[in-house]
């Protein structure tokens, strides 16, 4: 009864239910437009239907020969692997932590109160904040040859840029009336510093640095393959030789140990938030 | 001087144990913050004497190699003369198309994902998905996707499908996928659902109701998630390339495979004012479709 009603009304008056032909027309060419430059795109990018097709047969099988996954016998070397990924993570973000602490103090608008400057050294930091971690290790391993340490500091220069405009933010954002209250009371800089500023900042600022941590986890475990240490180095080497049920072994492992890291972090930014 | 009173002394007791206890988490925490420092340290090699040695003229030498030697009265020679800008950036047209096909690759992929996280997001939407297991395993699928690093899933990947941009789209399109599905969801779950109930009452199927009672509340806000994923898939798709997924970091791995330096950093360069006009680019439209919901 009701979807009778409804097509009734669709014929006394269309127009009540449905937009101009007109505004119709052109939505419909412009989806069409949209559609047709995504086909061309992937025409660009010989997108081959027939590449497809054998694309999924092989990943098909692959998958079928991750089951059961096994360490190969090597699983001290890999939980080694681990332990250096998580290594790298943390060494990189303590790192980042360090150096974005005072370029995020200049990045302050309060701090820094120049527009022109603060303008330019926001803009400067823009510049390097869109660089992929791997980006910077590719050339680092060049420079420092291979091992974890180009890891550390491509971590680091990743997220060097990233934290420092979250820091300055945090400070922008920051309560000026405890501050106040603390230099009428006649403190020395350093005290207002200590007890206005500090409490408010520091647990922004330590959950903010947790959450990159977890992300460099991720992203650590990506940066052996380009030589620079860690898990992704074993996965990379085991990809290479189609030894598919160890790379299922490394994969679940590594995201075990990703959703422990998460979970634990996640817990200790309830607490300082 | 001192003032004994019950009440004072209680207060002061109670004050210092929870002093003493906030030290001690204070304490316990610094000392396994440095631990766990002190141990990465050692780990990664910070200070191990594989870097050889010099870590600081080692990376002075470096920067050294990364200078294309600019003259500034050769600047406009020709390819051939060393100091010129045209020696520095010699593949430059390659390195455009290069970097075009990442954009293609970010492009395509995000549109592919968007469109597979719209369809996610009514499978996993309290509201718009009565039936609970299918929540349940469409969630669980795009949870897996999203703690899997994009990195690994290309390596496979390029496995599977072979160096090329194909496994590049493929692997952003999934991670997308993932991310967005989730955050699609949460938006469904937000809406109004009288305009739902308007319709149902007026006899529209479901198709209509998710049409006509939910597309015009979400899209505003999907569209605005989809852009912000775009410029993420830009820098992803960039990063791709290197583990041979297409695009312009296939040219920075043969660059570093040539040890030219100062090649790389001119790539450097052409990705950095890719991923910045993208910003500016999905900023514009993000504010426009934000102008438009408050309209």
């Amino acid at each position: 009864m009701p979807r009778q009603a409804y097509d009734q009304a669709l014929n006394i008056a269309p127009d009540a239910l449905r937009a101009p032909w007109t505004r119709r027309a052109r939505d419909a060419a412009l989806l069409a437009l949209a559609l047709a430059a995504l086909v061309a795109m992937a025409i660009d990018l010989e997108m081959a239907p027939g590449a497809l097709m054998a694309g999924f047969g092989k990943l098909g099988r692959f998958l079928g020969e991750m089951f059961p996954p096994s360490s190969g016998g090597q699983s001290e070397r890999i939980l080694k692997a681990l332990a250096e990924t998580f290594a790298m993570a943390f060494a990189g973000t303590a790192i980042a932590a360090v150096i974005a602490l005072p370029l995020g103090i200049i990045g302050a608008k309060t701090v820094v109160s120049n527009p022109v400057l603060h303008f330019v050294f926001r803009r400067f930091l823009d510049i390097f904040r869109g660089v992929p971690a791997l980006v910077w290790a590719l050339i680092l391993v060049s420079a420092f040859g291979l091992g974890p340490f180009a890891g550390v500091v491509a971590l680091a220069l990743a997220d060097i840029p990233n934290l420092a405009k979250l820091f300055s933010e945090a400070l922008e954002n920051s309560d000026p009336k405890p501050i106040e209250g603390v230099r009428s009371a006649g403190a020395p800089p350093l005290a207002v510093m200590r007890f206005g500023l500090a409490p408010q900042f520091a647990p922004v600022a330590t959950s903010q640095t947790l959450f990159f941590l977890e992300g460099n986890f991720r992203n650590a475990g990506v940066l052996g393959i380009v030589g620079a240490g860690g898990i992704g180095f074993e996965l990379d080497e085991r990809i290479r030789i189609f030894a598919f049920d160890e790379v299922a072994f490394i994969i679940l492992l590594y995201m075990i140990a990703v959703a422990c890291l998460d979970t634990l972090s996640r817990a200790l930014r309830n607490r300082l938030a | 001087m001192s003032i004994q009173h019950p009440a004072v002394e209680a207060f002061e007791r109670e004050r210092r144990r929870l002093l003493i206890r906030q030290r001690t988490q204070a304490a316990v925490g610094l000392a396994i913050f440095s631990v766990l420092l002190l141990v990465s340290f050692q780990r990664s090699q910070f200070f191990g004497s594989e870097i050889g040695g010099d870590p600081l003229g080692r990376m002075a030498d470096f920067l050294q190699r990364m200078n294309p030697g600019l003259q500034a009265d050769l600047l406009l020679e020709d390819r051939q003369t060393r100091g010129s800008l045209h020696s520095w950036f010699y593949a430059l047209p390659i390195w455009l198309r290069a970097a075009w096909q990442t954009v293609e690759m970010a492009i395509l992929a995000t549109a592919m994902g968007s469109f597979l996280a719209l369809g996610a997001s009514f499978l996993t939407a309290q509201n718009l998905m009565p039936f609970a297991p299918v929540r349940f395993v469409v969630r669980r699928i795009l949870e897996a996707i999203r703690t899997l690093p994009d990195l690994i899933m290309a390596l496979i990947l390029v496995a599977a499908f072979g160096v090329g941009p194909l496994a590049g789209v493929l692997t952003l399109t999934i991670s997308t996928m993932g991310s967005l599905g989730k955050l699609f969801a949460e938006i469904n779950e937000e809406i109004d659902p009288r305009q739902m109930e308007a319709l149902q009452a007026a006899g529209a199927g479901s198709l209509k109701k998710i049409r006509y009672g939910v597309m015009p509340q979400v899209l505003p806000n999907y569209a605005s998630y989809a852009l912000i994923r775009l410029e993420g898939n830009l820098a992803g798709a960039a990063a791709l390339g290197i583990v041979g997924a297409g695009g312009i970091g296939l040219e920075l791995q043969r660059a570093i495979t040539y040890t030219e330096f100062d090649t790389y950093l001119a790539i450097l360069m052409i990705i950095i004012a890719m991923i910045f006009l993208i910003d500016l680019f999905s900023e514009a439209v993000r504010h426009r479709l934000i102008g438009l919901e408050k309209a």
